[in-house]
């Protein structure tokens, strides 16, 4: 990317001016949006209740007929997403025709009805109403206007979206914008496993959001399990390596230290034969590894100093790269100072006890990470609900946060979604 | 099959199988949490001088994915929780991060195959 520059006091190349750039301003940020109640039921209703929100991937239903439920409290919804026999995806939410009951009852599994667990009425995967139990004693039931009620549901590159606007202003394909042309063809390895951790904490959704935004509070926060690999003396603040805007959404590289050595006393890592600390996800370092690295959405610099791209989708989820692969965040608000945070690493299969030793270890420094970042979260939501600030600062490697909070501003006060996006 | 706690030859790990041989990745992860440091870099040095021994029997006779009787499988699950143990014992000289909170709401719902 062109914006990268040589700074004289490090010796490290990295971005600059990518607030500017995003056309975004520099001053103090209010506090409201992470503290009002007030502010998190516009959020509900004009940013959770208009967006594009992101359930899953296609490999999350690995079967005809496959199933899950998910549940989307921002928008007071269980929504179940089918595939049926033919392969198509749909979403309805989990609530029967009858009096309201949920028809799946378990988070996923295979099944091409669903009988509902009160009254026995069963639904196909299409939705359709197929059969009601003593249908005679019921007055002029139309079978065909009682199926179950579908959500809008797109596929984009492998990734499930829904929208819960009856009929959404925009489709998935607006909704992504350049992001969703320039992201296209990205090889996603180890589809097929992934370390999913999940945490619910009593915190601003978007505190959690900001902590994977920027890498400045890595030497901070994560002074053992993280900054070895992520700073270093040459950029001590993690300052990122490239980053931008993508309409409503945004991405940023962030620096890795490509000195990095597994410290003497770092037996265990060692006898693992982990020689990348926390960058290389498991040690995936094969054919298609490559591929991501040569793509053009990953790593825009082509930094020699690149440890992750960081690509938040508006408005709660992240897609993220390193070398060694993917892994995902999805912020759900569950009331305005309460988060479920669910992050999916995806890993190759082990395929030595020497490696799935590793695996541990690598699973549990990103417990240890999310441990560390709840607490944080935490300790933040009661110093900005004391009201002893109004405002929050951000530096120019913190830009995401900057575009998240203005992108969110404007959705809760646009009138329709084509005003929102402009 | 035998009802040894673990197989020949690593009888020294025996007072360790109890409290640290689980079977998922979370329930290892809580063990090391709550654990007293003393305790963890107790298992630490026993586990850490055998660990290059329990991975070749293990790869030897029971190759990733295969049935193991619970000797063996007391064994692996031994040996994760050495990954476990690292953290506190090379990270954090401390059961877990500084200045975390505990308990958490945070869990492993699915950890790496096999023993996740």
């Amino acid at each position: 990317m062109s914006d990268v520059l040589e700074n004289p006091k490090i010796e490290v190349p990295h971005a600059i001016d990518l607030t500017r750039k995003a056309g975004l301003g520099t001053g103090p940020v209010p506090v409201e949006p992470y503290v009002s109640p007030e502010f998190y039921e516009r959020e509900r209703k004009l940013v959770f209740g208009r967006a594009w929100l992101n359930l899953g991937r296609i490999e999350q239903l690995p079967k005809a007929n496959s199933y899950f439920v998910k549940p989307v409290e921002a928008c007071n919804a269980q929504v179940l997403v089918t595939r049926n026999a033919d392969g198509e995806i749909k979403a309805f939410h989990n609530v029967c025709s009858h009096r309201g009951a949920a028809v799946a009852l378990e988070e996923c599994g295979v099944r091409n009805r669903f009988t509902c667990r009160y009254h026995g009425w069963t639904y196909r995967n299409d939705g359709e109403l197929i059969g009601v139990t003593d249908p005679d004693m019921f007055f002029d039931l139309d079978k065909k206007q009682l199926g179950l009620t579908p959500i809008a549901c797109d596929v984009w590159e492998g990734w499930i979206f829904v929208n819960f606007q009856k009929r959404p202003e925009v489709s998935l394909i607006e909704f992504l914008g350049d992001l969703g042309e320039v992201f296209r063809g990205i090889p996603y390895m180890n589809t097929h496993q992934a370390l999913i951790i999940e945490a619910n904490f009593n915190a601003n959704w978007k505190l959690i959001a900001d902590a994977f935004a920027e890498g400045y509070h890595v030497s901070s926060l994560h002074p053992n399990t993280l900054a070895p690999s992520f700073s270093s003396d040459k950029n001590k603040f993690a300052r990122p390596v490239g980053g931008r805007a993508w309409g409503a959404h945004r991405s940023v590289s962030t620096f890795g230290n490509m000195d990095y050595v597994t410290p003497e006393n770092s037996k265990v890592e060692r006898l693992a034969n982990m020689n990348n600390g926390a960058i290389v996800l498991a040690g995936d370092t094969g054919e298609q590894a490559q591929k991501l690295l040569a793509h053009r959405a990953i790593n825009q610099a082509k930094s020699a100093h690149w440890s992750a791209d960081l690509t938040w989708l508006f408005p709660n989820f992240n897609i993220d790269f390193s070398p060694g692969g993917f892994w995902t965040h999805e912020f759900w608000p569950t009331a305005y100072n309460k988060t479920r945070w669910i992050a999916r690493i995806y890993m190759p299969t082990a395929t030595s006890w020497r490696d799935r030793l590793a695996q541990e270890h690598y699973a549990a420094r990103w417990g240890e990470v999310v441990l560390e970042d709840v607490s944080n979260c935490e300790r933040i939501q009661i110093g900005l609900e004391s009201g002893a600030k109004d405002h929050i600062i951000l530096q120019d490697g913190e830009f995401m946060i900057r575009h998240s909070l203005e992108t969110i501003n404007k959705w809760v006060n646009a009138k329709t979604v084509k005003e929102a996006l402009s | 099959m035998s009802e040894k706690l673990l197989p020949a030859g690593f009888e020294a790990l025996e007072p360790f199988v109890a409290y640290w041989a689980q079977p998922t990745n979370d329930k290892r992860w809580d063990q090391r949490a709550r654990a007293p440091m003393a305790e963890i870099t107790a298992f630490y040095d026993a586990m850490y001088d055998r660990a290059e021994d329990a991975i070749a029997w293990l790869d030897e006779n029971y190759p990733l994915g295969q049935e193991m009787p619970e000797d063996a499988r007391n064994l692996s699950c031994l040996l994760l929780g050495l990954g476990q143990a690292a953290i506190a014992v090379e990270m954090h000289r401390q059961p877990r991060s500084p200045y975390s909170v505990f308990p958490h709401g945070i869990y492993m719902k699915s950890g790496p195959w096999p023993l996740g």
